[in-house]
């Protein structure tokens, strides 16, 4: 144990003390994450700020008498900049000089369409100049308040006709007659609240997720990359074969050694994500402090228990697999170049299953899913969340096995010479697997 | 006594290359033994064997008895050995790098603590030993890699090239540590090296080694006397031109 306590000891040193590894991996997230998340909110705000303050145009052609009371109800409390032209394309000319971000057009024969009960048509132009949201999103803002006022109008002439009739109904029943409301079923519980609302929030749990788990086998693997490839680059690789300590203890040490960085790595993340999270979405609070308690979601002891044993497992053999692949270079260079194969199974499970869910996909998409060992990292954090505690052992399982097989590829490549002297060329893999 | 080293018809191959084809010699115990030979020869190949760090693909070679083979972890535990392009790790200091290595020899015998002062003694470094190795020169790393393979007193200290690179003064310490300590202590050693004349200073017994083949073995006079010639390097060339 000492001997593995000084392996450890030593290998923690020499990572956190390079200045490549402290600045990518320690201080990079916790510098990143809150400026990715301040400069989110900053230009978020921004955008809901000169959304609330988008002006618009009017060009009205109607002289009726009802269309002054829409006028009446658009010019209160709204910045509108009133058009005088003589045909629309003059007006369209006219209003691209404005600030404004939306002309609405009232077309000749609006009043008199309103009066006689037929549909009274209106036109918005957005301006688009630079194509940012709020000009896209600035006519939808026009269509609220005349849908608003459309509403009202409605139901005000819905009023004035049972009064004539001398019927007994509500307006708004009349109006709209079907009224629609959603529950949610979750593991057998009726929820008094809409599926969309719901998605919104495991979506955001099922995008944590897998990025937590990517960001900390990323970290992994570029620690044990390092690690290996520096003792190569510094030639200290032979000296430390010599030593007389086991070699299972070195690549146990170099694990080790790797986990404990790379887990300072992944909690910088998490801190650095959930500052992300906070600040980049600070102008939606209902996006931060929804739980997922009251929808008999989240983590039990018991699932947090699996979720930390999941981690273990795939981080052991993310390292162990770098390990494998890192042998085979002679600088850290090369080696980071070398384990970079390793980011594909990783980032294509996560990215897809972060959008979709495994059973949605055709069956080939998910054989091909399933044979990569990391689709089952992602899927047993997943099935712990959603308590399906069976599913997500079983997962555990699948990755464990896929590690044990691992380690006892670095076993052998540590206990024999290839660990000095193998190289990536075609020659030495086939040499190596002559060998095996 | 029996030999401390002992090589029989040593075979390696490296894919299509042949570094060693056939070596045979033996260390007698407390000698300091050079293996000299040219660049590409096969003396580093010989050593890693005997460090156990690779395994010959022919003959043997045993270790104060031991099959380098069969017994690899019982070796690591006498021996010493210094690469030829060695390096410490640059993020420790000298003082951290020491003291890392002499935990692993640990011991009823001799505690870490002692085998760290030895260290620190022989490497001459003084205050230099708290500074990260990163800014060490290469004599300096030499001398901190040096005092490594000494400090443990090992049985067998194998030092491959251990004055390579070095300017006159760093070699001239390094020469003059491995002599005073390896007598002082009676570590048995073998050195490699392509400077004849730091062989014919520090061993006791020499081996030509040429092509992966022992060409000749002798004092360093005998083989002098063998090929008349007034120094190793001129022995040298006269063995390789009658081999």
């Amino acid at each position: 144990m000492g001997n593995l306590r000084s392996l450890v000891v030593k290998e923690i040193k020499e990572l956190i003390r390079d200045p490549k590894i402290l600045l990518g991996v320690v201080l990079m997230p916790l510098i990143m994450y809150p400026i990715m998340g301040s400069a989110m909110n900053i230009s978020q705000q921004s955008m809901m700020r000169a959304m609330a303050s988008a002006s618009f145009a009017i060009y009205n052609e109607d002289e009726g008498a009802v269309v002054d009371s829409f006028l009446e109800y658009i010019y209160t409390d709204n910045t509108v900049h009133t058009i005088e032209a003589g045909s629309l394309e003059d007006a369209i000319v006219a209003f691209q000089d404005t600030n404004a971000s939306t002309l609405l057009y009232i077309r000749e024969g609006y009043s008199d369409n309103v009066t006689q009960g037929v549909k009274a048509n209106l036109k918005l132009y957005a301006n688009l100049k630079s194509l940012t949201i709020v000009e896209t999103e600035s006519p939808n803002a026009v269509s609220g308040l005349i849908n608003i006022y459309s509403y009202y109008l409605s139901i005000s002439k819905i009023e004035g006709y049972i009064a004539e009739s001398g019927g007994v109904a509500e307006p708004d029943s009349i109006r709209s007659p079907i009224r629609t409301t959603s529950a949610s079923i979750i593991k057998g519980n009726v929820l008094e609240v809409a599926p969309s609302a719901i998605f919104s929030l495991v979506m955001n749990q099922s995008i944590t997720l897998p990025m937590m788990t990517m960001l900390t086998l990323v970290f992994a693997i570029q620690m044990a990359a390092t690690s290996i490839a520096l003792e190569k680059e510094e030639k200290t690789l032979e000296t430390l074969m010599t030593l007389p300590v086991g070699r299972m203890t070195i690549l146990s040490g170099k694990l080790a050694g790797s986990i404990v960085v790379s887990i300072f790595g992944a909690i910088a993340s998490m801190a650095g994500f959930g500052y992300y999270m906070n600040s980049a979405f600070a102008f939606a609070p209902e996006m931060t402090s929804m739980t997922t308690e009251g929808f008999s979601l989240g983590l039990k002891p018991f699932g947090v228990a699996l979720v930390g044993l999941n981690i273990f497992i795939t981080l052991i053999s993310a390292l162990a697999l770098a390990i494998c692949l890192s042998v085979f270079s002679d600088s850290v260079r090369g080696a980071q170049s070398l384990t970079g194969i390793l980011f594909i199974p990783i980032f294509i499970p996560a990215l897809i299953l972060m959008f979709s869910d495994i059973t949605m996909l055709p069956p080939t998409m998910q054989w091909i899913l399933l044979a990569i060992p990391y689709t089952h990292s992602i899927l047993a954090s997943k099935a712990a969340f959603l308590g399906n505690y069976s599913a997500a052992i079983g997962n555990i399982a699948y990755i464990t096995v896929f590690t044990v097989v691992v380690l006892y590829i670095a076993a052998r490549i540590f206990s024999t010479e290839r660990i000095l002297t193998s190289r990536f060329t075609l020659d030495g893999i086939r040499n190596l697997l002559r060998r095996r | 006594m029996d030999d401390a080293i002992e090589v029989e018809a040593l075979v390696k191959h490296f894919g299509s290359v042949e570094a060693l084809k056939g070596a045979s010699f033996s260390v007698k115990d407390r000698e300091i033994f050079g293996l000299i030979g040219p660049n590409g020869a096969g003396k580093t190949t010989a050593l890693r064997i005997l460090s156990t760090l690779i395994s010959p693909t022919a003959g043997y070679a045993k270790v104060f008895g031991l099959d380098v083979v069969k017994e690899p972890v019982k070796i690591r535990e006498m021996i010493s050995y210094l690469p030829e392009e060695a390096g410490a790790y640059q993020n420790l200091s000298g003082h951290e790098y020491l003291e890392f290595m002499a935990e692993f020899y640990d011991n009823g015998d001799r505690s870490a603590v002692d085998m760290l002062e030895e260290g620190k003694y022989i490497s001459g470094l003084e205050e230099r030993l708290n500074d990260r190795v990163k800014g060490y020169s290469k004599g300096m790393k030499r001398r901190l890699l040096l005092a490594r393979a000494l400090m443990m007193k090992p049985r067998l200290a194998i030092l491959d090239e251990p004055t390579s690179g070095l300017d006159v003064l760093h070699a001239v310490h390094v020469r003059q540590t491995i002599r005073d300590y390896v007598d002082k202590q009676g570590v048995t050693t073998l050195i490699s090296s392509h400077n004849m004349l730091e062989v014919e200073y520090l061993c006791h017994r020499v081996a030509l080694i040429d092509e992966g083949v022992i060409i000749a073995v002798g004092t360093p006079s005998e083989l002098m006397d063998k090929f008349s010639a007034e120094n190793l390097e001129e022995a040298f060339m006269e063995a390789t031109k009658l081999g």
